[in-house]
């Protein structure tokens, strides 16, 4: 990440530009976090926009059942990615610190929201192809395996966004956190269930405790 | 113990530097044997609340227990070998270099607490019919524990590569430490259970097994597991 005076002193107003900002050049916060700018609100704007994002993916999602389930998809993607992101939130830091990466709260803070943001960015960049695939199947397993995969896809650009950021940190460690980070937002996407199908007058979270390789077994069946 | 964390997370080299140098190291120790244990447990009661608070409680107790006793049986052995392999190491900084490596592993390890909580309240209760569930969270503890262990070894690594011994000398003393340290370990957490816990009615949650020294480990692995395991491959 190349430090810039510049991209410091320009920075963007609102969430759009900031969104865009963070696609055309990642190390701007960074930059930023170097030359001591203050970085609360870039992070506000890139958060506030990612949940957005995952908001338009979720709601994407939710044209596969159609009615009231885009509304509550469209709630519960962004709870998923906030939920998972809090959770592995030590253990990034932690990893991070051991692995040499001289990580002060600003940079910690920019390479999270970054790594979130990004996420985001390429999950709402792959909404049409999900869009068409949601409204054009009736098979849950299908539409299973497509969030999967193009969740791992925007996992592959969280994951560049992530080994730029830290290129201290060991690729092995890197992966190994990204893995636990999938994991995690599988449970939380299990404790959230029902997200792309609900049986009609079925609660809005379903009860009952599930790990989820059984309720992604169940789904997939 | 909150400045032994700074240090250890921000200040490694600075604190590699003072437990391989000539001053007393008393409390370094200590510090770093409350980090560890304050770690250890907060992991320890993660590692137990699947069967509830006292499985938890008995955890948060003998996960500190496992690592300080298995310094305590390894540290004197990691010395003599030090020393016969030509490495130079006061006791107390062999001493250090453990509880280095076990703070170091119990900080990653309480770092993954939040998410092994989080995969134990998603659990159903424990039960006979639970069977799968009990694997999973026991495999999740092993990997969590093993890769912690890993990076606790990484911290020792480096310090050892600061000694200046050729790195060949330096990569047998390692490896006899680590070796030493597994398999006493193993021998001490295998005493030491349960931590998950059975979802068998035969194994209540208990702080330690009736027959916890009787047999060990090794003994069982060859007693019991290999026998299953070859029964399975032969036709």
């Amino acid at each position: 990440m190349t430090q810039s005076i510049d991209v410091a002193a320009q920075e963007p107003g609102n969430v759009l530009t900031t969104l865009d900002e963070l696609l055309r050049r990642p190390d701007a916060g960074f930059a930023r976090a170097r030359a001591g700018v203050p970085i609360g609100a870039w992070t506000l704007r890139v958060v506030v926009g990612a949940l957005g994002c995952c908001a338009l993916y979720g709601a994407g999602g939710g044209f596969f059942a159609g009615g009231a389930q885009i509304g509550i998809a469209a709630v519960k993607a962004p709870l998923i990615v906030a939920a998972s992101a809090l959770l592995c939130l030590p253990s990034l830091y932690v990893f991070g610190l051991l692995a040499g990466a001289p990580l002060t709260r600003a940079r910690f803070v920019v390479t999270l929201a970054g790594f979130i943001g990004m996420l985001a960015l390429v999950l709402v960049g792959l909404l049409p192809i999900e869009w068409l695939f949601s409204v054009s199947t009736q098979s849950l397993a299908f539409v299973v395996w497509l969030h999967l995969a193009l969740w791992g896809i925007a996992i592959l650009f969280g994951a560049r966004f992530l080994r730029a950021a830290l290129p201290e940190v060991p690729s092995s460690a890197l992966l190994l956190w990204l893995a636990v980070f999938c994991v995690v937002c599988f449970q939380v996407t299990t404790v959230m269930r029902p997200t792309l199908w609900r049986e009609p007058h079925a609660p809005v979270i379903a009860h009952g405790k599930l790990f989820f390789l059984d309720h992604f077994g169940r789904a997939l069946r | 113990m909150t400045a032994m964390l700074s240090r250890l997370l921000h200040r490694r080299d600075e604190l590699l530097s003072h437990i391989l140098g000539p001053r007393p190291l008393g409390r370094t120790l200590f510090e770093l044997t409350l980090l560890m244990a304050i770690s250890a447990a907060g992991y320890g009661a993660v590692l137990g609340m699947w069967h509830g608070t006292r499985l938890a409680a008995y955890d948060a107790i003998k996960l500190p227990v496992v690592l300080i006793a298995t310094s305590s049986f390894t540290v004197l052995f990691s010395w003599v070998a030090a020393l016969a392999l030509s490495v130079p190491l006061r006791f107390a900084q062999v001493a250090v270099l453990t509880f280095l490596a076990l703070a170091t592993a119990s900080v990653v390890l309480v770092s993954l607490a939040p998410i092994a909580w989080f995969f134990t309240v998603c659990a159903p209760e424990p039960s006979t019919a639970t069977r799968t569930t009990h694997n999973a969270l026991y495999l999740m503890h092993t990997g969590f524990v093993a890769a912690c262990g890993l990076a606790g070894t990484r911290a020792l690594w480096h310090g050892m590569n600061r000694l200046g011994q050729p790195r060949s000398v330096v990569r047998r003393v390692y490896l006899l430490w680590v070796l030493g340290y597994a398999i006493v370990g193993g021998e001490v957490a295998w005493a030491l259970r349960p931590f998950v816990g059975s979802v068998s009615p035969q194994f209540p949650v208990v702080f330690l097994r009736e027959d916890a020294l009787k047999g060990n480990v090794y003994e069982f692995i060859g007693r019991d597991i290999v026998p299953y395991l070859w029964s399975r491959q032969t036709p």
